[in-house]
């Protein structure tokens, strides 16, 4: 494994994207980076720039407005990165299926921009912010 | 000094320097998250994210002034660099000149410029602000630090040199005292610490003068900002605080103030909220201005009097 | 006004119908032809007067409808105006909005998906849907055979820009500084923008389709008893309100009325959901503010209500509790212990919360006067929820149109008269008291029993379901053609009449008001995120993140003036 990649494992800073979601899993991520679960300890952080970025957590299905922005978000991350699909819809659109206004799961969004994309999935609607720490941490050492 | 241990020195100062500046920057994000109950991160955090950014691609947006995007981060690192090596060599080898205070100050600045220039080659809507900002506060606080440094010339009689400074400890007197106040909260600005953390919030959210910056680039800008973690206080210690012995009881004594120094920073840094920046402004002209007049007008009684406590 | 009255008035304006049914005792339907819904709806808005809910499109077979929802909240009645337009090929009907502005994004969103055009509607821009999707195009128009949503694929090579067809020109001030959004894509900033002159907000508008997901087409191709856990995800917070108002809405067409436990449960299920919403809400609005505390507190102070929630019902959100004819599940019994103990460490903690601010100096300076939205304000924009009792217009679903368990149980309405946002958190705090002592009798009451009926069959009809939502009304209608889907299911969340208001409400407001003003009506977390000011040009003058700190700064400084009590977290 390249040092890249294993320097990218050891500090991973993430920048929060919401492509379309009914925001429960948005909150989840907000409890999960309070000091209350002390993400900094997995050299995790969150950013404001994507350009700062190494993980980007998306929460939503991918509405058709929303995947414009997304893909131009993940132009500007600087590669190597790590997508994660947080919630039922990020990881395959779950329950809306078949919208009008769906521009599909996150990954195919993503892999129309890169078809080599990293992408980790955290299902759960929502999943817990235990759920989500344990998610990053074991996609990070999977790869 | 023999010529081996001069090889040696060339060959340690700056790898040295980085190791500390790392040490240091992992010292400051430790305390900080002890102070708010939380473990915080691993010994070689700052490395890994150096690392992990040399590894990211570098993305230039299409708009920015290419050369001086990239010059600029290489330009603070080298600046900070150079004065860390010049004040090492100061320390150990005495190699003094007159009027290297000067120098050491006219490099001092080089970092804020370079992350002035930097960000506005950006091109981006969102930087421009921290852009704005960081102007903003180096007119502010670069007249406080130099009329600070000039207290201290005034007790040393007017030589302009670190070795001679480095003798006295002008803290020990009020208007040293007062200085050597005024003179850590400059500092505390130029590293872009709360509560003058405008420009860059760094542990925070947001957009600031780095925004655009990714990759290796990035990696250089937080290099420079942990080798300012060395290359300041040090600055400090040498000009207020009665130099960096070699020897013996005077290099722990000398390790000791440094610590001190950066304990300083961290305990005001965790204490007080970001303040704005018309409100850094005021901070830097009027109070610390009105405490330098004091402590310059107290030194010089002090220097023609012959009070050395004054 | 009684039945016989209000029936009475009704018919002064039979010349212009067509028809008036009654399917149900409160359930009134006035049919009429397009050109005369413009006279009926202005007569029953102003002359009765009634408040406006929500209009619906709808495509039938050989013409399109447009349904006008009203209520009158005294007894309880939802009254529909179904508008026929009989022309197909270029359906138009006059709009509304000159006398309704609440009317304005319903008609732009109808617009949007079934192409029917409203004459003089002040501003016909798209609303709803994503800035590349293909004019011309109808999403809820009925599909001719062989026709699928899956012909409207996304350019993937569309790059945003600032010129979008649903921007508009905001004239203003020199470009000063420039901040960034907040949290999400940088680009993003168009979802509300504020037109400043100075430090003054003169004009807001704001741009949704980043969560439009389609869900009322989605829910034409699930069946009856799919579609709960479809509308549970419309929003995160109010995910018990919505497939409550829908199973009401599906029961009122069926005829069925749930067992005596399952009304019982439902209360104690969304009961518990106004409370975690209005904790959630305080600590919004304490962050906003920049009491940081109050922010830790009462997010601290959620989590029991979550945990409590999950053990009942599986899930921390999204409970999937109701289903058509009753609950899904029970209240075991070993639970109700439990919950009494819950509620009896909340409510204490409440109290002393609920002192601490209507007694802080600062909170009263930094809270008072601010945002006001008039009482005329808030009935133009068809307002709900705490936003409408926050300005002394006392409507509550759970009392107008009494449903679930609520009519057995002893509460209060709870009111305040100023309309500014203080008001409004008066009014969130009491409702999570009031919220602890209608669980608590609930529980005491609960009956046995079965918690469902079996429904084989939905006939025909179409019914209106409401349900007080923590926001306010969240109102469904469903039409039903005998078949086992919903030929159309009109979904209205109360933050949709709610941040329109905020044009009422923050114009004229300073800059560092702004974040709190529109938190006040209380939109789900991710909108308030996507707040910036910009000038003509598109560029962004300020970003939530500087609104924020503005606002926090204002706190410090009027701290600075009046002295206040500290407050420690050990306290709570």
């Amino acid at each position: 494994m390249s040092w890249k990649i294993w320097s990218l494992k050891k500090s991973p800073w993430v920048f929060h994207v919401n492509a379309g979601a009914c925001n429960n899993c948005d909150i989840e991520i907000v409890n999960l980076l309070t000091p209350k679960f002390d993400v900094e300890r997995f050299g995790i952080k969150l950013v404001g720039s994507p350009r700062h970025a190494d993980a980007l957590l998306v929460t939503g299905v991918g509405t058709r407005q929303a995947a414009i922005r997304l893909r131009e978000v993940y132009r500007q991350t600087p590669k190597p990165c790590v997508v994660f699909c947080i919630g039922a819809c990020a990881c395959g659109t779950g329950i809306f299926e078949g919208g009008y206004h769906v521009a599909g799961p996150i990954d195919k969004i993503i892999r129309e921009v890169d078809p080599n994309a990293i992408i980790a999935y955290v299902p759960g609607c929502p999943p817990k912010p235990e759920a989500m720490i344990s998610g990053v941490v074991k996609a990070l050492s999977a790869i | 000094m023999s010529i081996p241990l001069n090889i040696l020195f060339w060959i340690v100062v700056i790898p040295g320097t980085v190791v500390l500046g790392l040490i240091a920057s992992w010292i400051v994000r430790k305390v900080s998250a002890l102070v708010q109950w939380r473990v915080g991160p691993p010994l070689l955090q700052p490395l890994y994210d150096i690392m992990k950014l040399m590894g990211k691609e570098i993305l230039v947006p299409q708009d920015a002034q290419q050369t001086v995007f990239i010059a600029a981060p290489l330009v603070g690192l080298a600046g900070i660099l150079l004065l860390s090596i010049m004040l090492w060599r100061i320390a150990i080898v005495q190699t003094a000149f007159l009027g290297d205070i000067i120098v050491a100050i006219y490099l001092m600045t080089l970092p804020s410029l370079a992350l002035i220039l930097g960000s506005s080659a950006s091109a981006s809507p969102h930087a421009s602000l921290g852009t704005a900002r960081e102007m903003k506060l180096v007119m502010g606080y670069e007249l406080s630090l130099v009329l600070a440094f000039i207290v201290v010339i005034i007790k040393t009689g007017g030589q302009i040199s670190l070795a001679a400074i480095a003798q006295q400890a002008p803290v020990l007197s009020i208007s040293g005292f007062l200085a050597f106040l005024v003179a850590l909260l400059c500092i505390q600005a130029k590293l872009g610490f709360v509560p003058f953390d405008i420009a860059e919030a760094e542990t925070e959210l947001g957009s600031g003068v780095l925004m655009e910056y990714s990759g290796a680039l990035l990696a250089v800008w937080k290099l420079a900002q942990a080798v300012m973690l060395v290359g300041l206080p040090l600055f400090l210690v040498m000009v207020f605080l009665g130099g960096f012995g070699t020897a013996g009881l005077s290099l722990v004594w000398g390790i000791g103030k440094y610590v001190l120094i950066l304990v300083l920073l961290i305990l005001i840094k965790n204490t007080n909220p970001r303040v704005r920046i018309d409100q850094a402004m005021k901070f830097f002209w009027f109070y610390c201005g009105i405490t330098l007049v004091i402590a310059i007008i107290l030194a010089m009684i002090g220097y023609y009097s012959g009070i050395s406590w004054l | 006004m009684n039945q016989q009255e209000l029936k009475d008035k009704l018919t002064e304006i039979k010349d212009k119908l067509t028809e008036i049914q009654q399917p149900l005792d409160d359930r009134i339907f006035l049919l009429c032809e397009a050109e005369n819904a413009y006279a009926v709806n202005k007569f029953l808005f102003e002359d009765v007067p009634l408040r406006f809910v929500i209009a619906t499109g709808i495509d039938s077979d050989d013409c399109f409808e447009v349904l006008y929802h009203y209520a009158y909240d005294q007894l309880g009645f939802v009254i529909t105006v179904r508008a026929f337009i009989r022309d197909c090929e270029n359906p138009s009907i006059e709009s509304i909005s000159p006398f309704l502005p609440g009317a304005e994004w319903t008609e732009r969103e109808i617009h949007d998906l079934l192409g029917i055009d409203f004459k003089n509607h002040p501003d016909m821009r798209r609303l709803i849907l994503a800035d590349d999707w293909p004019e011309g195009v109808y999403p809820l128009r009925k599909k001719k055979a062989g026709e699928t949503a899956k012909q409207w694929p996304c350019e993937t090579s569309v790059r945003p820009t600032t010129e979008s067809p649903a921007r508009r020109a905001v004239q203003l001030s020199k470009p000063i500084l420039v901040v960034g959004p907040f949290h999400p894509l940088q680009e993003e900033m168009e979802f509300f923008q504020l037109s400043v002159d100075g430090e003054i907000v003169t004009d807001i508008d704001m741009r949704i389709s980043y969560n439009h997901r389609g869900i009322e087409g989605i829910s034409e191709t699930l069946q009856f008893d799919q579609v709960p856990f479809l509308v549970s995800r419309v929003c995160g917070i109010c995910s018990a309100s919505h497939p409550l108002a829908y199973v009401q809405a599906v029961e009122d067409i069926a005829g069925v009325t749930p067992p005596e436990r399952a009304l019982y449960v439902r209360v104690i299920i969304n009961e518990l959901e106004r409370i975690h919403s209005h904790m959630l809400w305080v600590g919004l609005a304490g962050h906003f503010i920049g009491y940081d505390t109050v922010f830790m507190w009462a997010w601290r102070y959620r989590e029991p209500v979550l945990d409590l929630l999950e053990e009942i019902t599986g899930n921390r959100n999204n409970y999937g509790n109701v289903k058509v004819g009753g609950c899904r599940e029970d209240i075991p019994d070993e639970t109700v212990p439990k919950i009494l103990k819950e509620l009896d460490k909340l409510e204490k903690k409440t109290e002393m919360l609920t002192k601490a601010v209507l007694d802080d100096p600062i909170i009263h300076a930094r809270l008072k006067g601010v945002g006001v939205l008039s009482k005329e304000d808030a009935i133009k924009y068809a307002v709900a929820g705490p936003t409408a009792r926050g300005s002394g217009i006392a409507i509550d679903v759970r009392r107008d149109d009494s449903y679930a368990a609520y009519a057995d149980l002893d509460w209060k309405v709870i009111t305040q008269p100023e309309g500014d946002v203080f008001a409004k958190a008066v009014v969130r705090l009491l409702e999570v008291l009031e919220a602890v002592k209608i669980i608590r009798q609930a529980v005491k009451k609960l009956p046995k029993g079965p918690v469902a009926v079996e429904v084989k069959e939905i006939p025909p009809g179409e019914g209106c379901g409401h349900a007080e939502a923590p926001r306010g009304e969240t109102f469904h209608y469903v039409r039903s053609d005998g078949g086992n889907r919903p030929v159309r299911h009109k979904i209205r969340a109360p933050s949709y009449v709610n941040v329109p208001s905020f044009r009422a409400s923050c114009i004229g407001e300073h800059i560092a008001d702004v974040t709190i003003t529109l938190a006040a009506v209380d939109p789900c977390y991710s909108c308030t995120e996507r707040l910036a000011i910009v000038d003509g040009r598109g560029s962004v003058l300020h970003g939530y993140e500087e609104l924020h700190r503005l606002s926090c700064e204002k706190t410090a400084r009027l701290k600075k003036e009046i002295d206040p009590p500290q407050w420690k977290l050990e306290d709570f």
